[in-house]
């Protein structure tokens, strides 16, 4: 009982007013980076890093965790109403948030991504406050090989991602991949594909990538649409509250706790990061859904599935920066700059040495998520607001937006450039019919499994070794399976078709 | 129309072509002394399962080309009318937006690039020069000084070399 005895105590320490209110601004900044196409998460809390200097080590920490779990949970807001993901970890909630909003249920599209965020975030904060030590121990024993299994498991769902047109969809995770091979070779850094250019020695950065494949391709797909007068905003129903109905909720529980459980699982491990969590979250959804046709056609299951993984993730990136001092992806590398900054270290002795601050962060956590809930149901009807603008004012000045994000990711004029590549691909994709997320998917984690395959390869000597790892394997003849299983659908699809 | 009835064969026989380009570079990479897979093993695998790929789209829409045209035939009437006219602006409009960003700065570049966008993707009878020339200004401004001293980011400032 001592972590609710201790978490209680965080409760009060916490609701102060001067930290509610630096809470509430954290978690109201957030919201606006993650609602940016271009501006992310990471760069709020990269912001808010240096107004910390002077709090006390806890309360710096608090409105670290307030911008966090703001940026996370902003993004789906742009993805909902504009097509175009505000932060990565929400990128399929574009795919049946934005039909959603096109039938006129932008609000109720709104309303579950909101509710969803925040039971999400709780779900994983619950987890986080009382499983924490036990969790890192499992994450310890992941060696590269399993890492490897997870990132192999998550590119075999492009499969299911594009069942209808498998070979399609598969062709466009391989361009996904071949983008990443662009730049230096993980592990001995051998220039791969640069053709001598030196900008290309980084490679792509993910930030700009997906701003173009979503964003500067919707607004060419705007201008295909002008015939005289034909591009009309959107009609929005009324709606009261959040939009939906107890039975409807109720209805998305066996969803939103199997996507919790994904976005928490991919938090824990360091590396993978939350959009990946939301994109098998939503995948996982659509393979278990007695529908999966309504799928991407404006299902909310979709939005809850992304949206609670995704906000679960938070909790689960938190266990090893709190507990090993291991940052899970960019925004945590972040707060563990802020624990440095405020002398405290992160890792095992902190939950000895500095109880207070780790669980002042629980209660933050909480308290917050709390807050994004109240802001962001308090800003729906602000937020449909930007439906009404005509397209044609609309689209420019995200563009310029857009643009000003990619050059923000790292100062340079070449990342504004590579979004209009990816603008064109996004574009030519759309007029061949090629599903874009699998090359997203497939160029977030083209990397990962390439560093992950040959690190493992350093440590076990043979591929044939991985196999003595039971965790790899689960992952990996799961994976095959599941390959199996979608190209046999789709064979018996490409028969009936030819039978008619 | 052109993309209905020969799309998925032009795609394939794209990707064969990228597929092959790849593979052929990856053989000119450096193999790893070290261990058993080095830089180019990636590229011939990704090379490799793409173009076997891309060949069985082609193969399986030339084998079927007629079932596939009869069905665009059907769907004919249902095309939307595309105005590539308007996208191939925009398209060349953002390119050179983003090219002159640099040496001639975020301000002024800004400032001539969202009225003109706007026109463009305006439909005929709604298009008012002014109000929009009025509003890129604001913007451009609010978004530049926003982003210098809100968020600590400097934006190209280009030929406009003011320490504001």
């Amino acid at each position: 009982m001592s972590a609710l005895a201790s978490l209680g105590n965080a409760f009060v320490a916490v609701c102060t007013p001067g930290s509610l209110l630096l809470m509430a601004a954290g978690v109201f900044v957030g919201i606006i980076f993650g609602s940016i196409p271009g501006l992310s998460a990471s760069m709020a809390v990269a912001l808010f890093l240096p107004l910390t200097f002077s709090m006390t080590p806890s309360m710096g920490m608090n409105t670290l965790v307030a911008v966090y779990i703001g940026g996370i949970s902003g993004g789906l807001i742009s993805a909902i109403l504009l097509k175009m993901p505000g932060t990565a970890s929400s990128i399929a909630t574009t795919f049946d948030g934005y039909p959603m909003a096109q039938k006129g249920e932008a609000i109720k599209a709104l309303g579950y991504g909101i509710v969803f965020s925040f039971l999400g975030s709780v779900f994983s904060f619950i987890i986080l406050t009382f499983c924490a030590p036990m969790l890192a121990d499992i994450a310890l024993k992941f060696t590269p090989a399993e890492n490897f299994g997870i990132c192999f498991f998550a590119l075999t769902m492009v499969a299911i991602l594009s069942s209808g047109s498998m070979l399609k969809g598969l062709l466009s995770g391989m361009l996904g991949l071949m983008f990443c091979l662009i730049g230096m070779a993980p592990i001995d850094g051998t220039a791969r594909f640069t053709f001598g250019s030196t900008q290309l020695m980084a490679g792509f950065d993910t930030l700009p990538t997906l701003i173009g494949i979503f964003a500067i391709s919707e607004i060419l797909i705007t201008a295909e649409q002008v015939v005289k007068g034909d591009v009309k905003p959107m009609e929005i129903k009324k709606t009261k509250g959040f939009g939906f109905t107890w039975k409807e909720f109720t209805y998305q529980i066996p969803n939103f706790i199997r996507s919790s459980l994904i976005g928490t699982g991919i938090g824990i491990l360091p590396g993978i990061g939350g959009s990946t969590s939301g994109m098998l979250a939503y995948v996982t959804a659509k393979n278990m859904s007695k529908h999966p046709e309504e799928f991407g056609k404006g299902c909310p299951d979709g939005i809850v599935a992304t949206e609670s993984a995704n906000n679960a993730t938070i909790g689960g990136a938190m266990i090893p920066l709190l507990v090993l001092g291991i940052p899970g992806d960019g925004v945590t590398a972040m707060m563990l700059g802020g624990f440095l900054i405020h002398g405290l270290s992160a890792g095992p002795l902190l939950f000895v040495k500095n109880a207070d601050v780790v669980y002042g962060i629980f209660a933050a956590c909480m308290i917050c998520s709390l807050m994004m809930l109240i802001i962001e149901f308090g800003g729906i009807h602000l937020f449909v607001q930007l439906l009404k603008i005509p397209k044609h004012i609309l689209m420019p000045l995200i563009l310029v937006l857009c643009c000003v994000g990619a050059y923000a990711t790292n100062n340079r004029i070449f990342d504004v450039q590579s979004i209009i590549l990816f603008g064109a691909v996004g574009y030519l994709f759309h007029k061949f019919k090629m599903p874009t997320t699998p090359f997203v998917l497939c160029f977030l984690i083209g990397e990962m499994l390439e560093t992950y395959l040959r690190r493992g390869l350093m440590q076990y000597k043979t591929f044939g070794a991985f196999f003595k790892r039971p965790i790899f394997d689960a992952f990996f003849f799961i994976a095959i399976a599941v390959l199996v299983w979608s190209m046999f659908k789709e064979y018996k699809a490409y028969r009936a078709k030819k039978a008619q | 129309m052109f993309f209905k009835k020969y799309g998925d064969i032009v795609v394939g026989v794209f990707f064969m072509l990228l597929s092959a380009v790849v593979m052929l570079m990856a053989t000119q990479l450096p193999k790893s002394a070290v261990m058993a897979i080095g830089p180019d093993f990636m590229p011939m695998v990704i090379g490799a399962v793409t173009f076997l790929l891309a060949a069985l789209l082609t193969f399986l829409n030339v084998k079927n080309f007629k079932m596939h045209l009869e069905e665009a035939e059907a769907a004919a009437d249902s095309i939307e009318e595309c105005n590539y006219k308007k996208v191939l602006s925009s398209f060349v409009l953002t390119v050179v937006y983003v090219m002159i960003l640099q040496p001639v700065g975020f301000i002024i570049s800004t400032i001539v690039y969202l009225p003109l966008q706007m026109l463009i993707l305006a439909p005929t009878d709604k298009r008012k020069p002014l109000p929009l020339v009025i509003l890129a200004v604001i913007f451009t401004l609010v978004v530049f000084f926003l982003f210098r001293y809100g968020f600590k980011i400097v934006l190209p400032a280009g030929i406009f070399t003011i320490n504001l």
